[in-house]
């Protein structure tokens, strides 16, 4: 604490001894003591080399990469425990629940036709559910420790600005604090956008949220936006038994970064397993004042009008970032129209020495991206430069089968003008996916069309979040589709129809 | 264009071994922007081009072009190509003329001036080339040795000879600083190739490999190819453009578009919430008071609802005042009323548009008007409505909006007696259809059927 009051100077080597052994040499610098004298106040300021705002994953993993590079960090978090969204109420408990009722499904549905009868299936969802916080809670539990491994503080409470440099913290505990940063680092996060007209209230009308925490089953249940968060809830309660029916805006399901193809595919194959489809359709308004939520669609482009009732409505339509209560007034940083927070191309806010990361500021709204970027700014502010590829961002959508995509798809490279070529290979030509039984999806190249480069990669199919991995590495080296096809895979495995789906783009596929 | 590229494989094979070159050259280029010509060679148009017809000349001899200017065309055994110019300058002096038989790439065909150089006095330098430039003075350059292919030099096989003509020297390097230098430079002046020759340190890609041994080029040769991958990289398509197989500066253009995509687009950012919030707040407090805004007035006659008072007053014995009709009316004329166009649209209203679902709430929103009424001169007491104008303006002054009180004051029995009276409002700039709409339905509301407020 000390170090930062005193001068950077070596000049006078005396002092930094002094600071340690003050009594002995009272009169040797009066900051020494001043510094002495706020040992006795915990709620004075004290300097650290970076406050992050936010325990998130860009928070906690910037927290850590700091701790690692020798900086004093203190890492604030009001939630009570770390993680943010992610860990909390967002990819980690969700995969969960999705793992679990796949099994349930699979045990109620395909076991007979492999050989294994299984009787008296029941669904215990309260043991689920308890599942699902073990896992959370050990992983949340472990960041902690990963926290006191790096010494980062952390504090329990919610930060607000107070000056540029000074954070005044509520303690969930009780009473307040202040820390002072060189650096700041905001990852503040998102929340749920909510539906104008319907009313939050997390157990009729949920968000992601309340949709891995419910103590039920519902018999109806209205998923409002096919996205990826929709499509992975409702794909979760129609396996545990609801009737879920998905109404999105748009004309396709997956959101708008999801190939129009692949979009087509893992719709059908959803509405097989029981999940009903309403696109191009706008839902008008909601009324959750009865036992049930009425919810009035129309057809986006005009039309009949309908009312779907539903004993659960999941508010789906996307995440906005959160920066409520933060006191971005005080020092006049800005929002965009959005909401996010506005940085250069170094996560710096025009107050250089604050910086903002993951899903309060600009690009995808991805636990992996905000990781990405803590990582970078600690490099930014430690070494002066740091590297984030936004071309080469994989989203995972964990349906089952799985969807995956990285790159672009074809209706951007049509749109950027770019001449390119398509190899595609289906996992029901893949023999790992045949002995699976488990052959639904397929893998698809996207390449330039004169040197071959990869420019976007699409996956359906079992596993497609594990395999897009490869997928990711190849774009990050701007390999063509050959050098993935020159590449040795294993058999039997299903990356060996990614190879192939490789080949059929620059050559021709083996096995199809 | 493949000049450039040209250019800057031939620096880097400069820099990587013939350091005393650079020296010449530096040498060359300082003359070169002391008021001299250059020379301007027959360029190599792909890596197995070895010569070419002048299909036609563009410039003519003491013509000046700008960069990217086509000077001539040229063709060879395959196609025609127009050769462009790498920098602005004059023609000074063509040599080979159209339609001449096939020259040798390397060997001079034309002299170029700089802009401005005055032509009647410069000289024509002497025929030179790259390979020969091992003396710095310019015009002293030993005679042409034309360097093509079928290259004898083992070290430089013959891709990488001719890929490097001399050609593009001289025009491409008249205003680079130095030899190194240079590739960036016209990278940056062309913006077309973002690729440079550079030793590959990892194992190439087996696609590169495949490639270079198909065409029986060795790990020596590919260092030499200009690679446009993440960190120097030598790509497929990097071998390709090399090989002549796809256009030459397609590796690059890509390279560079990907580039742009491994960044967060930070264009087009539209400030919002905080920045209009305070500029707009100070604004819009100060808006009721000052005079610059628009004051919308329609005369009302309180006939009907002087009318209705009697009545109730009548059957009913209670005194309604007239406030209490009026306060009811603004009430209902405020529902809903018409958006301001100075409204800005909150952070959900934009999300809202995006969804498309700004169609389903009504896009009006509740006004808080009060009107101001003044009788018109022959009311009776006018004395009266004197003090009661005094408060408003106070009133205004304080920014505090015209109170309900206020009005009732106003109107008193006095104004009971005035059939017709003046309400007016004052709305900012912008706000007029939204006061307007205001007045006009507080007019139907009085006028038309006011019983309707009371009972």
């Amino acid at each position: 604490m000390f170090k930062h009051l005193l001068p950077k100077a070596t000049s006078r080597p005396l002092l930094r001894p002094a600071s340690n052994t003050f009594r002995a040499s009272p009169s040797t610098f009066y900051l020494v003591d001043r510094s002495q004298y706020r040992r006795g106040y915990a709620t004075e300021a004290e300097e650290k080399d970076l406050v992050i705002i936010g325990g998130g994953v860009a928070g906690y993993v910037a927290a850590i990469k700091a701790g690692q590079a020798g900086l004093k960090v203190a890492c604030i978090e009001k939630r009570g425990t770390l993680g943010g969204t992610c860990l909390n109420v967002g990819c980690i408990p969700s995969k969960s629940l999705l793992n679990n009722s796949h099994l349930y499904h699979q045990i109620l549905h395909d076991t007979k036709n492999r050989g294994i009868d299984v009787e008296g299936v029941k669904l215990n969802l309260e043991q689920m559910m308890k599942a699902k916080d073990t896992s959370v809670a050990g992983l949340t539990k472990g960041v902690e420790f990963l926290f006191k491994k790096n010494n980062v503080e952390y504090i329990k409470g919610t930060g607000a600005f107070a000056d540029e440099h000074t954070i005044a913290v509520n303690l969930i505990d009780g009473g307040e604090t202040s820390v002072r940063g060189k650096n700041i680092i905001i990852a503040t996060g998102s929340e749920a956008t909510p539906f104008p007209g319907l009313n939050i209230d997390e157990k009729k009308v949920v968000t992601s949220t309340g949709a891995i925490a419910m103590t039920k089953v519902p018999k109806k249940m209205v998923v409002i936006g096919g996205g990826i968060i929709g499509l992975e809830m409702g794909s979760v309660w129609s396996r545990l038994g609801a009737e879920v029916t998905v109404v999105e805006f748009l004309g396709q399901i997956g959101g708008p970064g999801m190939d129009a193809e692949i979009s087509k595919a893992i719709q059908k194959t959803l509405q097989k397993q029981g999940m009903k489809f309403k696109l191009n359709t706008k839902v008008m308004s909601g009324d959750d004042s009865g036992e049930s939520v009425k919810i009035a669609v129309e057809a986006a482009k005009g039309g009949k009008e309908e009312t779907l009732d539903a004993d659960v409505v999941l508010v789906a339509i996307g995440r906005r970032p959160y920066t409520a209560g933060l006191g971005l007034e005080n020092i006049g940083l800005e929002t965009d129209n959005r909401g996010r927070l506005v940085i250069d191309q170094e996560y710096r806010t025009k107050l250089p020495h604050i910086r903002v990361i993951g899903d309060c500021t600009f690009g995808p709204m991805l636990a992996h991206k905000a990781e990405e970027e803590a990582v970078a700014a600690i490099e930014y502010i430690t070494k002066n430069y740091g590297h984030v590829n936004y071309g080469a961002i994989p989203s995972v959508m964990y349906t089952h089968p799985e969807v995956a995509w990285v790159g672009q798809n074809e209706a951007e490279l049509k749109e950027a003008g770019i001449k390119y070529k398509v190899g595609s290979f289906p996992f029901t030509a893949n023999s790992r996916a045949k002995t699976n039984l488990d052959t639904e999806g397929m893998v698809k190249f996207l390449c330039d069309a004169e040197t071959d480069r990869i420019l976007g990669i699409h996956i359906m199919g079992p596993n497609a979040g594990e395999m897009i991995a490869e997928g990711t590495l190849a774009l990050e080296y701007g390999a063509s589709a050959e050098d993935v096809a020159r590449t040795c895979h294993a058999h039997p495995t299903l990356a060996e129809a990614f190879k192939e789906a490789a080949m059929a783009t620059y050559d021709k596929a083996v096995h199809y | 264009m493949s000049s450039i590229a040209s250019t800057c494989r031939l620096t880097a094979r400069l820099a990587n071994s013939h350091l005393q070159r650079q020296a010449a050259r530096r040498g060359f280029r300082a003359a070169a922007v002391n008021n001299a010509a250059q020379n301007f060679t027959m360029p190599a148009l792909s890596p197995t081009m070895t010569e070419g017809k002048i299909a036609s000349w563009k410039v003519k001899e003491g013509d000046s072009f700008s960069a990217g200017d086509v000077l001539l065309e040229i063709e060879t055994d395959k196609a025609q190509m127009d050769v462009e110019a790498q920098d602005d300058g004059v023609m000074f002096k063509i040599f080979e003329q159209d339609s001449a038989n096939t020259v040798q790439v390397g060997k001079r065909i034309a002299v170029l001036a700089e802009p401005g150089d005055d032509l009647s006095s410069l000289e024509v330098p002497a025929e030179e080339s790259s390979a020969s430039g091992g003396q710095p003075a310019r015009k002293d350059r030993p005679t042409p040795q034309v360097e093509t292919a079928g290259g004898i030099d083992t070290t430089e096989s013959s891709p990488s000879a001719s890929e490097a003509p001399p050609s593009s020297k001289p025009n491409a390097d008249a205003a680079a600083g130095g030899a190194a230098d240079t590739t960036p430079a016209t990278q940056e002046k062309g913006g077309k190739s973002a690729g440079r020759a550079q030793k590959q340190k990892y194992p190439l890609y087996p696609s590169v490999q495949h490639l270079l041994h198909e065409k029986g080029l060795s790990k020596e040769d590919a260092d030499k190819i200009p690679a446009t991958g993440p960190g120097g990289r030598l790509l497929k398509g990097d071998v390709l453009a090399y090989l002549g197989r796809i256009a030459k500066d397609y590796p690059a253009e890509q390279s560079k578009r990907l580039e742009k995509l491994g960044h967060l687009d930070l264009s087009n950012i539209q400030i919002n919430v905080p920045k209009k919030v305070d500029t707009a707040k100070p604004a819009e407090a100060a808006k009721p008071a000052p005079p610059v805004d628009v004051e919308i007035a329609l005369p009302i006659s309180l006939t009907a609802v002087i009318a209705t008072q009697k009545r109730v007053q009548d059957t009913l014995g209670i005194n309604l005042p007239l406030s209490t009709f009026i306060a009811r009316a603004s009430e209902l004329a405020n529902e809903e009323l018409p958006l301001s166009k100075n409204h800005k649209p909150t952070a959900d209203d934009l999300f809202n548009s995006v969804l498309g679902l700004d169609k389903v709430g009504a896009k009006t929103s509740r006004g808080n008007y009060m009107p101001q009424i003044i009788g018109f001169p022959e009311a009776p007491v006018a004395a009266r409505r004197a003090p009661a104008r005094k408060a408003d303006i106070i009133d205004l002054l304080s920014s505090k909006p015209a109170a309900p009180k206020k009005a009732s004051r106003v109107l008193g029995a006095a104004n009971a007696a005035a059939p017709h009276n003046v309400f007016s409002v004052t709305a900012p700039k912008g706000d007029e259809r939204r006061a307007q709409t205001y007045l006009e339905r507080m007019k139907l509301v009085l006028e038309a059927e006011p019983g309707r407020l009371v009972l």
